[in-house]
């Protein structure tokens, strides 16, 4: 069972201001759905490995710095002095 | 004249290297095509026209002054639609949310920048669910598209717009993305074919990740062939995506092959709407008909594929949309009276009902209480998929199921209920979560509404998906446009 309290909390851990409707829609609909997940829960799995990417870490490219032509600070919408700006931390 | 809008690919590069008709001539039709039906469709998020015919201009220089063949490009002239969650410098990337709405690409997805130099033309961004979750494109925050073969029923997703686009002649060819079937989906319900290739085929840099241990680009086009020529000009390794296979990747061909071993899994065809699964028995007859080796298998272990799906699948959702601060690009907002934490809370509240539905389910599956229970589960059952399937494929060289296990519906019949929603992407998650290559073909229609037929073959085996895809079209004829 999910509760409203969870789900406003899931929603805080993922940042996400949720309304009271939300809240009660959310915790019904995320319980069906935790419900059918639970299926996992029926198969022992205590053999299997779980997958890997194929990919070994010496098979990877050399993080060599490349210039970057493209401008990215212009889609930021707060800027100052040449600085993006966020909200205070404090 | 001619109606260039209903050419394939293979023919607008040949007529417009020939001189047939200018790239100019054809893609003005295509933007007069667009301009007349669109409203009808809604699959275009932006339409770059004036773009396009610049685009369209320089090839007809590049023909004029004789430029070298390979300079001209393999799809010299061809009109192409890119899912909008593609970066596209200098336009717009929306991926459908509030949250980008103002986002213009500071660079080319690898993908587009292989079609460009393809001398493809990128005639705008397509509609699809926001963040590409979705089934029906219902969830874009620019409305939902039309399936071209009924405007009142949906047209797939979540890359609806891209295979509408096709069908409805707007573009020749699109190109979607793949996370649990959202290429193959809409290519099924629209009538077009669609491919989701291997793993690691083609470059992820610049598609917009919502879980990328299973998404994929891939194509979609009238014909198995257009999608063969695109998939030759955007697969291959690329070092700005660390995930992409080091083997080079041939060159595909659309030869049809026959006596290929063809196994129907059952599993997949088990409870599907009769309609469908009498037109997957007939796709059957006609590969036996084509002297192939055709007979019903099993795969038990896709009953947890879905299970194991959604947990991977909205994991990765809640991680990668963490990103999603505001501050570095983003809508126009004041941070200046807010709170740290409060702010973010607050404009991420600016999501949509599904992209929340599923960051908030992600983040209980990841929560360490239930890791172990969900995740790392989830995880196993891929492997389990993985090793059923590699027994399958010393057996088969081909494996078939339908693409969607319903016909297209309605809109509103399933968007109140997300399980239900969810359910219908039963026989397109495996191809996912094993990371092999799968295609969609039509293979018929019911009430007038499109059926797909899904090709999967083991890893990294495009060419023989392709020669078996080529082989039903050619032997099944089925129609591909709609009158419109």
């Amino acid at each position: 069972m999910i509760s409203n309290d969870e789900i406003k909390h899931l929603g805080w851990l993922s940042r996400l201001e949720l309304t009271d409707e939300e809240i009660v829609r959310y915790a019904l609909q995320i319980e069906e759905v935790i419900k059918y997940l639970n299926k996992l829960d029926s198969i022992s799995l205590s053999e299997v490995e779980p997958v890997r990417l194929k990919k070994k870490i010496s098979e990877l490219r050399k993080d060599d710095v490349k210039p970057f032509e493209g401008d990215v600070l212009e889609v930021a919408k707060n800027r100052k002095n040449g600085y993006v700006k966020g909200p205070r931390m404090v | 004249m001619v109606n260039l809008c209903s050419l394939t690919a293979e023919q607008v590069v040949e007529g417009v290297k020939n001189n047939h008709f200018s790239a100019v001539e054809y893609i003005s039709q295509i933007l007069e095509r667009i301009e007349k039906i669109e409203s009808q469709i809604n699959a275009f998020t932006i339409v770059d026209a004036n773009g396009a015919l610049k685009k369209a201009l320089s090839i007809d220089k590049k023909i004029r002054d004789g430029e070298d063949e390979k300079k001209i490009g393999s799809l010299a002239g061809v009109a192409v639609g890119i899912k909008d969650n593609i970066c596209t410098k200098g336009l717009k990337t929306t991926c459908a949310s509030k949250i980008l709405e103002d986002y213009v690409s500071p660079y080319d997805a690898t993908v587009v920048k292989k079609l460009k130099e393809s001398g493809a033309i990128i005639v705008g961004k397509l509609n699809l669910d926001e963040f590409a979750m979705g089934s029906t494109t219902e969830f874009s925050r620019y409305g939902a598209t039309h399936n071209p073969w009924n405007i009142n029923y949906v047209a797939g997703g979540s890359s609806g717009g891209s295979a509408a686009s096709v069908a409805a002649l707007e573009c020749t060819v699109s190109i979607g993305s793949d996370t649990g079937g959202s290429v193959r989906c809409p290519a099924s319900f629209c009538s077009v074919v669609g491919l989701k290739p291997t793993y690691g085929r083609v470059s992820r840099f610049g598609l917009i990740s919502y879980a990328n241990s299973l998404e994929q680009i891939g194509p979609m086009g009238k014909t198995v062939a257009d999608t063969v020529m695109v998939m030759n000009s955007i697969a291959g390794m690329d070092d700005n995506d660390q995930t992409t296979l080091n083997n080079g990747a041939p060159k595909y061909t659309t030869q049809s092959k026959r006596n290929i071993r063809i196994g129907l899994v059952k599993e997949l065809v088990e409870g599907i709407e009769p309609e469908v699964s009498k037109c997957i028995y007939s796709a059957m007859d006609v590969f036996s008909k084509s002297d192939c080796k055709c007979e019903e298998t099993s795969m038990k272990s896709v009953e947890f594929a879905l299970a194991s799906y959604y947990t991977i699948a909205m994991a990765e959702a809640s991680s990668n949309l963490a990103r999603y601060d505001n501050i570095r690009y983003g809508f126009e907002s004041n941070p200046d009276s807010y709170e740290w934490n409060a702010y973010f809370a607050k404009i991420r509240s600016n999501f949509g009902e599904e992209v929340k539905r599923r960051i908030i389910t992600g983040t209980y599956v990841l929560s360490s209480e239930y890791y172990g229970k969900y995740y790392l589960k989830a995880q196993k059952v891929r492997t389990m998929l993985k090793q059923e399937l590699s027994a399958l494929y010393k057996i088969y060289d081909i494996l078939i199921a339908p693409t969607m296990p319903v016909l297209p519906f309605k809109f509103g019949e399933k968007i109140d209920d997300p399980l239900k929603m969810y359910m219908i992407d039963i026989d397109t998650v495996v191809a996912n979560l094993t990371g092999i290559p799968a295609i969609s073909v039509p293979a018929g229609f019911s009430k007038g509404l499109p059926i797909g037929l899904q090709i999967m073959a083991d890893e990294l085996q495009e060419q023989t998906l392709f020669e078996t895809a080529s082989l039903f079209e050619s032997t099944a004829n089925v129609q591909r446009s709609p009158k419109l």
